[in-house]
């Protein structure tokens, strides 16, 4: 990441596009993500269990989406950035073994007294949209 | 996206008597250091300087390397296993994550779906610090939906470091259910 990127007030407008990225997610990934995260649901790392449940195979959980939109924000704020939320983050669509997942966003709403950001969030696979969610952000003076 | 639930069984009338009442705590067992945030970081391919250097930290105004702020609900973890507990044997049912305490709460429901989270974030985590959580049941909204009769179960969890500040605070809403045809009466 940029040590350089510092993104202020005046260089963003709404309708501003944010990102993509995007992540490959193996097996493999999912099992590293289960030992930092510390979330062992099997549903997450056991294809066997992940179908019984309905799913087509194992799937992302809510702390590695969750931590991608925390990526996606930080890459494109910088390090003076400050994430003060993500709300109403909404799994739609499996997100799993196999998929590619692109994160993105979108600024809706800016508050200039405040340095206030709102920014629509999503992730998307082949499928299409997977996860939804809303973030707030302040940048610096 | 539902998934069988292993939550416990009960009546209504019991899930509201837990309404405002703290239905789950535990305290992080391992304070904030370099290498935890860096094996979270790997896998989102996620390289930010403020994660892992004091000097880039403390030129963006904190006191030291400050953890991704959802790494929070890690950090409140407690262990999987400790010393003096019994030993695991085969067979053994799976360990669960502690955080969805919503499904130690008593309710007539055999399945269930996480529905949505908000998350609002107060204070850094710094290098050091201990996060501890403290789990409310905030609210039940009884629906019927295509997919069955239940409610929307909310919990809102409290994320505090070792000083007593508030870091986070999560809210997670979980819709449990009974499908159609296994309604009780």
């Amino acid at each position: 990441m940029d040590m350089d990127v510092h993104r202020g007030m005046d260089s963003i407008a709404v309708g501003d596009e944010i990102g993509p990225i995007s992540i490959p997610i193996t097996l493999q990934r999912l099992v590293m993500e289960a030992g930092a995260n510390r979330d062992f649901s099997l549903i997450h790392h056991d294809a066997d269990v992940a179908r019984a449940t309905g799913a087509p195979d194992a799937y992302m959980n809510t702390f590695f989406i969750a931590g991608m939109f925390e990526r996606l924000l930080r890459e494109w704020m910088g390090y003076r950035g400050v994430i003060n939320s993500i709300t109403n983050l909404r799994m739609k669509v499996f997100n799993t073994v196999g998929d590619t997942v692109t994160f993105s966003g979108t600024v809706s709403a800016l508050d200039n007294d405040s340095r206030t950001v709102v920014i629509e969030m999503r992730s998307a696979t082949g499928n299409g949209e997977t996860v939804t969610a809303e973030a707030t952000i302040t940048l610096p003076a | 996206m539902s998934q069988p639930a292993w939550g416990k069984y009960g009546t209504w009338e019991e899930a509201e008597s837990y309404l405002g009442k703290v239905i789950g705590e535990d305290v992080g067992v391992d304070a904030i250091e370099l290498g935890s945030i860096r094996r979270w970081l790997e896998p989102k391919e996620f390289d930010c300087a403020l994660h892992t250097s004091r000097e880039a930290a403390q030129a963006a105004g904190y006191r030291d390397v400050v953890a991704p702020s959802t790494m929070v609900f890690s950090y409140g973890l407690p262990a999987y296993w400790s010393p003096g507990d019994a030993p695991a044997k085969m067979g053994d049912e799976p360990r669960q994550i502690p955080i969805p305490v919503i499904f130690d709460v008593p309710a007539p429901c055999t399945l269930s779906f996480a529905s949505n989270i908000d998350m609002e974030f107060f204070a850094p985590m710094c290098v050091g610090d201990v996060i501890s959580r403290t789990s409310r049941l905030a609210s039940i909204e009884h629906k019927e939906l295509r997919v069955g009769k239940g409610a929307f179960m909310t919990q809102e969890d409290t994320y505090t470091n070792q000083d007593g500040d508030t870091v986070a605070v999560v809210l997670l809403t979980i819709f449990r259910f009974v499908p159609p045809e296994r309604e009780q009466g």
